[in-house]
């Protein structure tokens, strides 16, 4: 059924299961290798027809396909929840040892949170995959948004992006500011904790 | 600012308060020492001044029952007698200063506003090293990000920042911020300096504490953390 994604609805899925699938995999690996589990949440979707379509209308693009795969580049959306800092760095490294990914684009929020607080990494791949893709290219090039964060990041995320979306609220410059405190405060946390693993495993 | 004065000299609390008033503090005068307790425990103030020789209660009485109370506004006793015993007594018992009669009202007027100094304003709410500010009003630390200290590791890197340089020991840093009481536990000095460490280096900072544990410890900057 032809819709925002033409024809290539179903590659989507097919390229978003083969990277939970390697995902999976290198994190059973880890657990092999240290008994720990290198992450404690793993989501991924296919943005949505109505999503993709609200977002190629709100960028002022025409709701194409070659829109929504090849200037929008979330349409397959991964995101890796951690417990501790150290490992998003871990699956960093081992999602860039894929051959047949590129690194189209990566910002550390971690190291360089935005001034709201907001904090996480984000990495953009273009994954080659046997099947053709828009632009006829074969092997097919297919972007991934995938995102990382800590559990204390993930919770102040949705909490945040519950405040972007409710229209009218009182004392929003209060709020604002006290969100960015608690930021601050879980990112006290998240690298306490991670300093008292180190000196676990150090000692 | 407000003040507490008690002195059972009707003449010279009048003067008394006249002056303090002139140099705008606001005086709530009591003649006794038990009038002085129910006043501090009733009102916020910023300083109080007693006379020691009053009736009901004397003023190193009234005192302690204040600091009983858990009350630590300074206060200032004002003693007739040049008795060196009344002075170790009051300042024993919780005064901060004391001023003997006869005095000069100006001596008085400085006095209040040495004692009052310190609990305020006396030391800097923001330090800066490099590109680091600690903020120890709101226990965090920014330069190109912000993080949140607890309130020992803010008081820890507060004591590296106004030392920032110098080579400080195990001991004297336990003791500055753990307290005298307890035996120097130099792990939990390593550990609390290495979450600064890992805080400084979460946003980014040019300075870093460098040290092992049960060693001195020196806060460095211009130094590049990762």
């Amino acid at each position: 059924m032809p819709g925002i994604y033409g024809n290539y609805a179903p590659v989507l899925e097919e390229i978003k299961d083969e990277m939970m699938k390697r995902i999976t995999a290198y994190t059973a690996e880890e657990y092999q290798k240290t008994g720990m589990k290198i992450h404690e949440h793993l989501i991924a979707r296919v943005k949505s027809e109505d999503s993709m379509l609200e977002k190629c209308q709100r960028k002022g693009f025409p709701q194409t396909a070659q829109t929504a795969l090849r200037v929008m580049k979330d349409s397959i959306g991964i995101r890796i929840v951690c417990s501790f800092i150290d490992d998003i760095y871990a699956n960093i490294a081992y999602i860039k040892s894929f051959p047949d990914c590129r690194v189209v684009e990566e910002k550390d929020y971690i190291r360089h949170a935005k001034p709201n607080g907001y904090r996480s990494y984000h990495m953009i791949l273009e994954m080659q995959s046997p099947h053709a893709d828009i632009d006829g290219n074969t092997p097919g090039k297919y972007f991934i948004e995938i995102q990382l964060r800590t559990i204390a990041m993930d919770s102040w995320a949705s909490l945040e992006h519950k405040l972007k979306y409710k229209k009218h609220v009182e004392n929003q410059e209060l709020i604002v500011s006290e969100l960015k405190r608690c930021a601050d405060e879980l990112a006290a946390c998240d690298v306490s904790m991670q300093t008292i693993r180190n000196l676990i495993h150090n000692s | 600012m407000r003040l507490l004065l008690a002195e059972d000299e009707k003449e010279l609390s009048r003067a008394l308060t006249a002056i303090l008033e002139r140099s705008n503090y606001a005086v709530d005068a009591v003649y006794d020492g038990q009038a002085a307790v129910e006043q501090a425990g009733n009102n916020a103030y910023d300083a109080m001044i007693f006379d020691i020789m009053m009736p009901k209660l004397d003023g190193i009485e009234a005192l302690k029952q204040i600091r009983a109370a858990g009350n630590y506004t300074p206060v200032l006793l004002l003693t007739a007698k040049a008795e060196i015993d009344d002075r170790v007594t009051g300042l024993d018992a919780g005064a901060d200063d004391y001023l003997t009669k006869p005095f000069a009202m100006k001596e008085l007027l400085a006095r209040i506003r040495s004692m009052t100094r310190r609990a305020g304003d006396y030391s800097p709410k923001v330090l800066k090293i490099g590109s680091v500010t600690l903020d120890t009003e709101e226990q965090s630390i920014s330069c190109e990000n912000s993080i949140r200290l607890a309130s020992k590791e803010t008081r820890l890197l507060e004591f590296f920042m106004t030392n920032a340089g110098k080579s400080l020991s195990t001991e004297e840093i336990f003791h500055h911020i753990w307290g005298n009481d307890d035996p120097v536990n130099g792990k939990v000095v390593f550990m609390y300096v290495s979450f600064l460490n890992s805080k400084l280096s979460s946003i980014n900072a040019d300075i870093i504490i460098i040290g092992g544990e049960n060693s001195d410890y020196t806060l460095e900057s211009g130094v590049s953390v990762l």
